[in-house]
């Protein structure tokens, strides 16, 4: 049973990716996507029924493959960095290359690490979140790419290779969260970067291909901390055991010369889920498709980033580690979101509020109480849903109007009711009580005054959250005094994952009483107590020394319900509240007449159309001031974080 | 169950009285300062009378379900206060409401109401920061963001979280859209004819608008109130002698524009707020 069940989790992707690859039939293509997805799905819903376990697969030399495919990986990025004549790239490949070829080869290192695959109920969450929404994302490409290729007059099609990497992204990120062996996670970590790589430089024109460098070597960077970390391990803690992530986490090994590796890693971390300074990566992997975005930003890629953080936690718990690693994220989640506020792309203001909320989810593991590592779980959880659909969202509306820009949106609510109203309650599930992502940051704000300079941080952030997303919102939904709006006709491609998901914001929102309990408490308790992993299960158990429980069955969660249902149900039921008519906006005395006219008479009698904007504070939030600023905090920060490994044991 | 009930109730029907009569009070004093007789106190409820007999009349189908929503979430706001359940829940439904706000001056065309929405928006960054300081504060000296435990302590919040309550009576400026923040409109012709983000309300969903103003200015008065629960009535005293204190600065101080509202708070307030946090901190450590 377990044999299949990573076989699918792990395998099947890349089978179906084949598969699909060499199929080149439109309709064949879209059977096999359809049926992976739904296979992907039960499976992980399998994965729940049968709770954690342990895996070591047998009857083949997995780690013979997995030894190859590292070395394939890594010449293929030498290939990159020498045709892209890209010489970070290929720096960053050599510092990878060399160290793990002196490892394997030099130091004879025979890595056996047994069990090799632990699946404790935070993997089993993340597996959840991956196959879920990913699934749902790979589904939504379909008909996208279709549509991509006709606008851009495409003359060979290769749809069929770039469903072959998203897939594939699926099987590795299902890998990555199962890995316990370091060496096995570290294969996944680059399989992944790989995929981003393919999917970013997927329309092959010169500014796709640059930022997929970009992301390439910045991941690499990062790559190469793990390997440094691997080899670091196995020579102070006395070989193979040392490789596995439970016995990093539960405490089993010498601390004192722990703290340097598990840093390195948490910097690898930071790189994959383009903390400060690396946010530049993913912003400009907004050149790809939308479902690609989508993917690296809900389910897949940044989520291995924070997951990997998280996962270390009490490797670092009560060290000075903790406390940087929570000072870096809460200054991302303040840096991105102040941002933000200057971007007038809808993708780029959905990639900030991204780095943002993963900056958020980081700190909470950094602030590493069992609290803060629940508020952390509930938010990749959360965030994975909304982000999702936000992404999905603005890939239709960019098939509707064919612009990124927030100033082209105006009044998308007359023209495409239904892709509005979706992307309307997307947003609101961002910052609305009660939606998820809201009891996230409570929860968070509950448990960060243990560290209070990330109180602040997060104080201020949350602030500059709330104005980007209304600034948004406002532009969506200004209309004129219009009458009839007939909803727009989508795509089931489109239509079956937007309503899915956001099925799934309601009901994960609705539900999160019960999700907490039976969830992610014991998860955060898994990632908490390391190995005690079949202690609990997915039973109803409390968190030591906090009032975990207590919280949520005090009374807010259900006012938040209840005056969240009045805004919701009243105007129903007060449909008499109706405006009974509609009039237009006043100028001054001198609109030019027609009631959905936007304009008035200006000198002369001419008639001058109303052109109105959103604030962007370009001068004193945008890029070019901010950036220098924010990047140089930001990389001090994680020198602080690396020396505290060092320098503070 | 039966006395939550009626408290529920009390506070949905009397809040509005207290409000009202509190605008009341402030158009006459306001008027006096002014050098003119002024408005009966009732006036404000006359006003509301009227409006709400009229025609449903609106520029934009969205409109009214904003306003809605900015009065539902002020109530709900208010009865966290009321039933004295978390402060962070409180501050957050209170920066929805004035998202509703905001989102109702946007969904329509018109120039007056966008600079007003964009400038409301600038008021929420402006007091939002200060008030989930006062929040983090609050949990400093206490250890939980529950408003009940504020009034299990003998010992009044004042006197540990002062510098947080000057940076309050700034929120509580903004908040009442009084000079020198009256930036998003004003009250009663004081600056302008054109009245901002409200311009396009009319009739009955005017009303609806200073019904919520009405819960607001009990909502906000309350929060200062907070600061000496032990025994309440110091604590209203303080917030009337604060609501005397905002109308005496109106009359005194002209309008400032928008970025030096929201540069002041981002310095003064935060600064303020910061410190005192930092103080309890290393004074009292992490409870």
């Amino acid at each position: 049973m377990t044999d299949g069940m990573m076989a699918i989790a792990i395998l099947l992707p890349l089978l179906a990716g084949l598969v699909i690859f060499l199929v080149r039939d439109y309709y064949a293509r879209n059977v096999v996507v359809v049926v992976t997805a739904l296979t992907l799905i039960a499976n992980s819903i399998l994965f729940v029924v049968k709770g954690p376990f342990t895996y070591t697969p047998t009857g083949f030399n997995w780690g013979l493959v997995i030894e190859v495919l590292d070395y394939a990986i890594l010449i293929f990025y030498l290939y990159l960095g020498f045709t892209l004549r890209n010489w970070l790239v290929l720096i960053f490949a050599v510092t990878q290359l060399i160290p793990l070829a002196y490892f394997e080869f030099v130091m004879k290192a025979h890595v056996e690490v047994a069990p090799a695959f632990v699946v404790d109920n935070l993997a089993i969450i993340m597996c959840l979140v991956i196959s879920i929404v990913g699934s749902l994302i790979c589904i939504y490409a379909l008909r996208y790419m279709y549509d991509h290729e006709q606008h851009a007059h495409v003359e060979k099609s290769r749809q069929s290779r770039f469903l072959l990497w998203l897939v594939l992204f699926l099987g590795a990120m299902n890998g990555l969260v199962f890995a316990n062996n370091l060496v096995w996670l570290y294969f996944f970590w680059e399989v992944t970067t790989m995929c981003s790589f393919m999917l970013i430089s997927h329309d092959k024109t010169e500014l796709a291909i640059k930022n997929a460098a970009r992301a390439l070597w910045m991941n690499s960077t990062g790559g190469t901390a793990f390997i440094i970390a691997i080899i670091y391990l196995y020579v102070t803690q006395g070989g193979a055991s040392a490789l596995s992530m439970q016995n990093i986490i539960g405490g089993t090994l010498q601390g004192s010369i722990l703290l340097l590796p598990v840093a390195l890693l948490c910097y690898t971390g930071c790189t994959k889920a383009a903390q400060m300074p690396f946010q530049s990566w993913l912003l400009g992997a907004m050149v790809a498709p939308t479902p690609v975005s989508a993917l690296l930003h809900s389910s897949t890629m940044v989520k291995a980033g924070v997951y990997l953080v998280l996962r270390l936690a009490p490797a670092y718990a009560g060290t000075y580690v903790s406390t940087a690693v929570a000072i870096v994220g809460a200054f991302t989640f303040f840096g991105t979101s102040a941002l933000a506020i200057s971007q007038s792309t809808g993708k780029r203001v959905l990639a900030y509020s991204t780095i943002a909320n993963l900056g958020l989810i980081i700190a909470c593991a950094g602030i590493n109480t069992p609290l803060s590592i629940a508020a952390a779980i509930l938010l990749i959880i959360f965030h994975a849903i909304s982000k999702g659909m936000l992404f999905l969202c603005a890939g239709t509306i960019e098939h509707l109007i064919w612009s990124r820009d927030i100033e082209d949106m105006e009044g998308l609510a007359a023209k495409a009711p239904l892709t509005t109203l979706i992307t309307a309650l997307g947003i609101l599930s961002m910052f609305l009580p009660p939606f998820g992502m809201l009891l996230g940051k409570w929860i968070a704000l509950e448990a960060a005054y243990r560290i209070p300079l990330a109180a602040v941080l997060f104080v201020l952030a949350s602030t500059m959250t709330i104005v980007f997303w209304t600034k948004w919102l406002g532009r969506l939904l200004q209309v004129l005094p219009k009458l009839g709006w007939p909803f727009e006709k989508l795509s089931l491609s489109y239509s079956v994952p937007l309503w899915t998901l956001l099925v799934g914001i309601f009901v994960v929102g609705i539900g999160v009483a019960p999700i907490y309990q039976n969830f992610v408490a014991s998860a955060a308790h898994n990632v908490i107590s390391g190995t005690q992993i079949f202690a609990s299960g997915w039973d109803n158990m409390s968190l030591s020394g906090t009032s975990v429980k207590g919280l949520l069955g005090y009374f807010p969660v259900w006012a938040l319900y209840a005056v969240f249902a009045i805004a919701v149900l009243l105007p129903l039921i007060f449909v008499g509240l109706k405006p009974t008519q509609l009039r237009p906006v006043y100028m001054c005395g001198e609109q030019s007449g027609a009631m959905d006219a936007d304009e008035y008479m200006a000198e002369a009698d001419t008639k001058t159309k109303v052109i109105l904007g959103g604030y962007y504070f370009q001068d004193s939030l945008g890029e070019k001031t901010l950036n220098p600023v924010v990047n140089t905090i930001a990389i001090l920060l994680l020198v602080i974080m690396i020396g505290c490994g060092v320098i503070l044991k | 169950m039966m006395r939550q009930l009626i408290l529920l109730i009390a506070t949905i029907v009397v809040a509005p009285f207290i409000g009202g009569l509190l605008f009341g009070i402030d158009r006459r004093i306001t008027a006096r300062l002014q050098g003119r007789f002024g408005p009966p106190i009732l006036q404000p409820f006359y006003d509301f009378l009227k409006l709400i007999g009229k025609e449903r009349i609106a520029v934009s189908r969205l409109q009214f379900v904003w306003i809605y929503a900015y009065l539902v979430f002020m109530v709900g706001s208010l009865l966290c206060l009321v039933f004295q359940s978390d402060f962070l829940i409180l501050v957050f439904l209170l920066g929805f409401a004035g998202v509703s706000l905001v989102l109702a001056g946007f969904s329509t065309k018109s120039p007056y109401s966008h600079f007003g929405a964009n400038r409301e928006l600038l008021q929420i960054m402006a007091y939002e920061p200060v008030l989930l300081l006062l929040a983090i504060g609050i949990y400093a000296q206490n250890g939980t963001f529950l408003i009940s435990e504020i009034f299990n302590q003998s010992r009044p919040l004042i006197f540990s979280l002062w510098p947080l309550f000057i940076a309050v009576l700034y929120v509580l400026t903004i908040k009442m859209r009084k000079s020198p923040f009256d930036i998003a409109t004003s009250h009663h012709a004081h600056q302008e004819i054109v009245k901002g983000v409200i311009t396009e309300f009319s009739g009955p969903y005017y009303a609806l608008y200073q019904l919520a103003e009405w819960y607001e200015i009990v909502l906000v008065l309350g929060i200062v109130a907070l600061f000496w629960t032990n025994p309440l009535w110091v604590g209203i005293l303080i917030a009337l002698a604060a609501f005397l204190l905002e109308l005496l600065i109106d009359n005194i101080a002209a309008r400032m524009t928008a970025p030096w509202m929201v540069r002041l708070s981002w310095t003064v307030g935060l600064i303020l707020g910061v410190l005192n946090i930092a103080y309890i901190y290393f004074t009292k450590g992490v409870s």
